[in-house]
């Protein structure tokens, strides 16, 4: 069994279902990500691993004993909440103590241990001041602090750094996976930031209306997106859809019409069963490429299309294209590689381009699971 | 125009007015208590003849007077009694409002709307309508002339739960959830947290509650007949009273002694008041 076992759990709240039998494993001292847009639960189940919100159906389990009746200080979790929720009346050594206070430890014990965790924070200058004359880094840091002397099990964050200021925010976020590192905890960390989870996660979990969409290592879920919404959610630029209409398969892959409004091409993936019908295609920016007049590949589809934004970004530039259809297709190019109002050309890796069917699914060539 | 009202900015009618009507409503306010320094510190009927005055004129016949008072009559065991009767009050009120304020806003139970309407419902009720049931019962309990009669049934104040709550409502959920995180039982919650955070209004509800009770006459009135369980007020009362043999200098004596104790707490804590009456008011 998994460190941390979630198993078949759902959460209602009035007559609404929230969450809806999420499963999912973590190991000891794995960096998990729940990632996802506004309203999915990520938070809902955050709180449920706390203890702070009751689980409606199913099971949370910690190293092998399940958890749903156990008092939230009694799971060995600490939670870093997106407010900070500091004491405001307490000073940094207080708000940090507070926990080993009132499990009545005794001085010295708590002086070594709050030492320990602000030295790792650096705020041993800061023990005497309270929250208000802090600022939003430093609230932070002893948010995190006042997790850390608890030394819990796993440590849960609610969108740690969503208060913060982008560079800070970067800091920060380095500084994370070195505690991680460092103290080689189970972490679990809740953002609606794909760049954040992308970087901090060993796992992660996209979640999207009440439901696991997918999880797993963050390149394997921008390479290999199960469906629709993980592959759009994934990745920034956001991956390239284009409508398509599906017309037959063979040993050479599906023969696709319609691409963006006329292109014709067959996409090499073979052993899939759907009848013909709209599909839809999903291409990563950096799998388009301009190409010059009258340049053809065998393996690449070529669409015509007008340039509508191009955005310079020093090192490189995206270019966004209204395909015939009116598809905006943005690709990744180097420096001025086009002009706003000209037509371009674009050259579409086949070889890299997914195929989803029209309820969002992936539709996975080589005898790879069907559904 | 002069350097001073340029920096103050101009001096308009409105700004006139203003003053002129605040300097009036402090003369009007200020004169009777003025005027009660001025006869208790004065000989006999000085302040009163035909060449009245308006300043004091001897601090030894005002000296004198207090002395009177204090050895003469019941005045200082009044005190005793009135201090004590504040003092009981201001702890109970605290406490039992607080305690209801930390479960009606933090916490959700079965019938927590209903129970809070009616506690509102009793802020609706004026204190004569509930006098009697209240007397009836504390006397069925054998209370009257002690001091838990006196106290007790002033603990439960719905104003006091009511201010109290808006204040908690304001604390923020995830800090409960954080303390609850930390270990910190329901009570420590209460104590260490929840309390701290709504220091100002339990301040501001101390002092109104001062007020209130050294100011509160009908209440100690009728549970106190005997004269040992009399408080301030009745004692005063008493020296007003049209049938009483003391002259005017004693009666304002009386009058002077009752007022010192609310007036320096007034001094003291002058800025709470303000700023609780203001936010009583406004966060409601
Ligand atoms: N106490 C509650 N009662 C009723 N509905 C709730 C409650 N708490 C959350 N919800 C609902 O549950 C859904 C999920 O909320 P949750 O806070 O878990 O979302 P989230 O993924 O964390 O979103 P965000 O990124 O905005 O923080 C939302 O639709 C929300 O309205
Ligand atoms: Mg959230």
């Amino acid at each position: 069994m998994a460190f941390i076992d979630i198993s078949a759990v759902s959460k209602i709240f009035g007559n609404t279902r929230i969450l809806e039998n999420i499963n999912l494993d973590i190991e000891h001292g794995q960096f998990v990500v729940f990632v996802g847009p506004s309203g999915c639960g990520k938070s809902t189940l955050l709180r449920m691993i706390s203890g702070l919100e009751d689980v409606s159906a199913g099971t949370i389990s910690i190293e092998n004993e399940v958890v749903n009746d156990v008092e939230p200080a009694l799971r060995g979790v600490a939670m870093v909440f997106q407010s900070y929720a500091l004491y405001p009346h307490m000073t940094t050594f207080q708000n940090v103590s507070f926990g080993l206070r009132m499990a009545h430890k005794t001085a010295e014990f708590i002086a070594a241990r709050v030492q320990q965790a602000t030295g790792i924070l650096q705020l041993d200058k800061l023990l005497e001041r309270k929250p208000g004359q802090l600022s939003g880094g430093q609230k932070q840091r002893v948010a995190i602090g006042r997790a850390i002397v608890r030394e819990p099990r796993v440590f849960l964050f609610d969108e740690p750094l969503s208060n913060l200021d982008a560079e800070l925010r970067v800091q920060m976020r380095a500084e994370l996976m070195d505690l991680h590192r460092r103290l080689g905890t189970t972490m679990i960390y809740v953002t609606h930031d794909q760049v954040e989870a992308m970087t901090l996660a060993d796992k992660m979990v996209v979640m999207s209306g009440g439901r696991i969409q997918q999880a797993g290592a963050p390149l394997v879920l921008y390479d290999d997106p199960d469906n629709q919404f993980v592959a759009g959610f994934v990745g920034s630029p956001k991956m390239n859809f284009l409508p398509a209409t599906l017309v037959g398969a063979d040993a050479t892959g599906v023969r696709l019409t319609g691409i963006g409004g006329g292109g014709n091409a067959v996409l090499p993936i073979v052993g899939i069963t759907v009848a013909a019908g709209p599909v839809t295609i999903g291409i990563r920016p950096e799998h388009l490429r301009l190409v010059t007049e009258g340049a053809t590949s065998p393996e690449c589809l070529v669409l015509e299309g007008r340039v509508a934004i191009v955005e310079e970004l020093g090192a490189e530039s995206f270019v966004h294209l209204d395909l015939p259809d009116s598809t905006r297709v943005t690709l990744r190019a180097g420096r001025d590689a086009g002009r706003i109002g000209h037509t371009a050309r674009v050259a579409l890796d086949l070889e890299r381009a997914l195929l989803f069917a029209a309820d969002g699914l992936r539709l996975r060539g080589r005898g790879l699971v069907q559904q | 125009m002069s350097r001073t009202t340029a920096l103050r900015g101009p001096v308009t009618v409105w700004t006139v007015l203003k003053w002129t009507l605040a300097i009036a409503i402090a003369i009007v306010a200020v004169f009777p208590i003025w005027w009660m320094f001025n006869v208790v510190f004065s000989q006999p009927g000085e302040p009163v003849s035909l060449n009245p005055r308006l300043w004091p004129t001897s601090l030894s016949a005002g000296i004198d007077k207090i002395r009177m008072i204090f050895t003469e009559t019941g005045y200082l065991g009044a005190y005793f009694i009135s201090i004590t009767y504040a003092l009981l009050t201001i702890v109970g009120v605290l406490l039992i409002a607080s305690l209801a304020a930390f479960e009606f806003s933090l916490f959700k139970f079965p019938g927590r709307r209903i129970m809070f309407g009616i506690v509102m419902l009793a802020l609706m009720v004026p204190t004569a309508v509930t006098i009697i049931p209240t007397y009836l019962l504390t006397s069925r309990l054998g209370w009257l002339n002690t001091m838990q009669g006196l106290v007790v049934p002033g603990l439960a104040s719905a104003f006091g739960l009511f201010m109290l709550v808006q204040f908690m409502r304001a604390v923020p959920k995830e800090m409960i959830e954080a303390a609850r995180l930390d270990g910190a039982g329901h009570f420590q919650i209460y104590w260490h947290v929840a309390l701290p955070l709504c220091s100002n209004a339990m301040i501001t509800l101390a002092i109104l509650t001062f007020i209130q009770t050294w100011g509160n006459y009908m209440w100690p009135l009728i549970i106190g007949t005997r004269t040992e369980m009399y408080t301030v007020g009745q004692v005063v009362g008493m020296f007003n009273s049209p049938l009483s043999h003391h002259t005017v200098d004693t009666v304002m004596t009386a009058n002077l002694l009752a007022a010192i104790p609310p007036l320096l707490f007034f001094l003291i804590f002058q800025r709470k008041i303000v700023e609780g009456i203001a936010m009583s008011g406004t966060k409601g």
